[in-house]
């Protein structure tokens, strides 16, 4: 069983505090949701539980049946969707598929990889070149990205940008098929994407509402 | 382009007749150099700078280990280097009418000198892929880094045009322990590069 911890994380932006003293544990079928006005750093907040950003103070712990998993070894356990994170254009989604299984370690799996892309509703622009698509199949295909190794940790930065009402839904079961095994965290401001969640944490307003220690 | 550019601008104003004879061995090793050192600067560079530009940078690094993107890296630098020399090397020859009398020795310092060179720039390009002022900071850590290789290879491939005694290969065996030397640091450096 995994669980994710954080403890009195800060963040200084040059001499700008971000925020301070985030605190909390999640554990698989938890859903987080962190919102805030812009700029008050949720997507920032989703890169240090990545790993993609050091805190300026306080520790990010990942476990695995209490043993704690390394830093580096991490990234086989969380998958991200962020507005920052791009794909190889010049790819095929397939190709984009294939590449992120081999340098992840996980063997690449075609027929899994179409389900899903089924799931998105990617399965026929598989074969095409990903700067053709437009941004919210792009946004889908990194959901599918972020999905292929089963990841119990899944960090969403506005995870409905670019996408339409069916890929909102899809979105929705996406948190949902997550709740059973693994552990979300939305960073988000619409309403519709806070309410996946059964915790908050408003950094606007630096309260903690609804956090259990 | 830049470098086949370079080399017929070279050879026009140059050529190999305006040099005098015992000159020659010194000063094409010397414009060789400047050739392929300057045209690999303008193409490595870019290694990491186009994942930054792409945003594909922080995905690279949500999904793969810091050392085998290095080696990446290192092995694609290493290819577009080996044909680059490829090209440029054999076409120089051709357009200066460079005599080498061991080509063995000669070769094996192009490969040699190849290789640190790649490795000696792929770190570097890594550490300046997130800075603003790139170009300029790539030339300026490059270049003390490049340095003794560059002497280097320019005194062995005069060693290896003149035809002076060249047992033991001393320069191929300067530029094979950089390589070590580069690769071996880059592998410690490179995960705390990547990670912040």
């Amino acid at each position: 069983m995994y669980s994710l911890k954080l403890s009195k994380v800060r963040k200084y932006y040059s001499r700008t505090l971000l925020f301070d003293g985030i605190s909390f544990e999640l554990y698989p079928g938890e859903v987080l949701a962190i919102s805030g006005w812009n700029g008050s750093g949720k997507s920032t907040l989703l890169r240090i539980i990545a790993g993609l950003v050091q805190p300026s103070a306080g520790q990010v712990e990942m476990f695995f049946r209490d043993e704690p998993i390394q830093r580096e070894s991490r990234r086989r356990f969380l998958g991200m969707v962020a507005p920052a994170l791009s794909l190889y254009e010049e790819l095929t989604a397939l190709e984009n598929m294939e590449f992120f299984c081999r340098v992840r370690g996980v063997s690449y799996d075609r027929g899994n990889c179409l389900n899903i892309m089924g799931r998105v509703g990617l399965t026929e622009h598989a074969h095409k070149i990903c700067r053709n698509y437009s941004s919210g199949m792009k946004q889908r295909l990194k959901l599918v990205q972020a999905l292929l190794h089963k990841p119990p940790l899944l960090l969403l930065d506005e995870p409905g940008c670019n996408l339409d009402t069916k890929g909102m839904k899809i979105v929705e079961n996406i948190v949902s098929d997550q709740r059973q095994f693994g552990i979300t965290v939305i960073a988000s401001n619409e309403k519709r994407e806070v309410d996946y969640a059964n915790r908050v944490i408003n950094l606007s307003e630096r309260s903690h509402s609804n956090l259990a220690a | 382009m830049f470098a086949v550019t370079t080399l017929i601008a070279v050879s026009f104003s140059i050529g190999s007749f305006r040099i005098a004879e015992a000159e020659k061995p010194f000063l094409y090793a010397v414009l060789l150099w400047i050739i392929l050192v300057f045209s690999a600067l303008s193409g490595l560079s870019r290694s990491f700078v186009k994942e930054e530009e792409a945003g594909t940078m922080d995905v690279l690094r949500l999904s793969a280990r810091p050392r085998a993107v290095f080696l990446g890296k290192l092995f694609f630098n290493l290819t577009l280097l080996g044909a680059l020399e490829l090209i440029i090397v054999p076409l120089f020859i051709l357009v200066m009418k460079y005599k080498i009398e061991f080509p063995g020795f000669f070769a094996a310092m192009l490969i040699s000198a190849g290789l640190g060179l790649g490795a000696g720039t792929t770190i570097v390009a890594a550490m300046i892929a997130q800075a603003s002022a790139r170009g300029a900071l790539f030339s300026a850590l490059s270049f003390p880094l490049l340095l003794p290789l560059m002497i280097t290879a320019i005194k062995g491939c005069e060693r290896a045009a003149v035809g002076i005694d060249t047992a033991g290969w001393p320069e191929v065996r300067i530029a094979i322990a950089y390589v070590v030397i580069m690769v071996v640091m880059s592998l410690f450096l490179f995960p705390l590069i990547w990670e912040e």
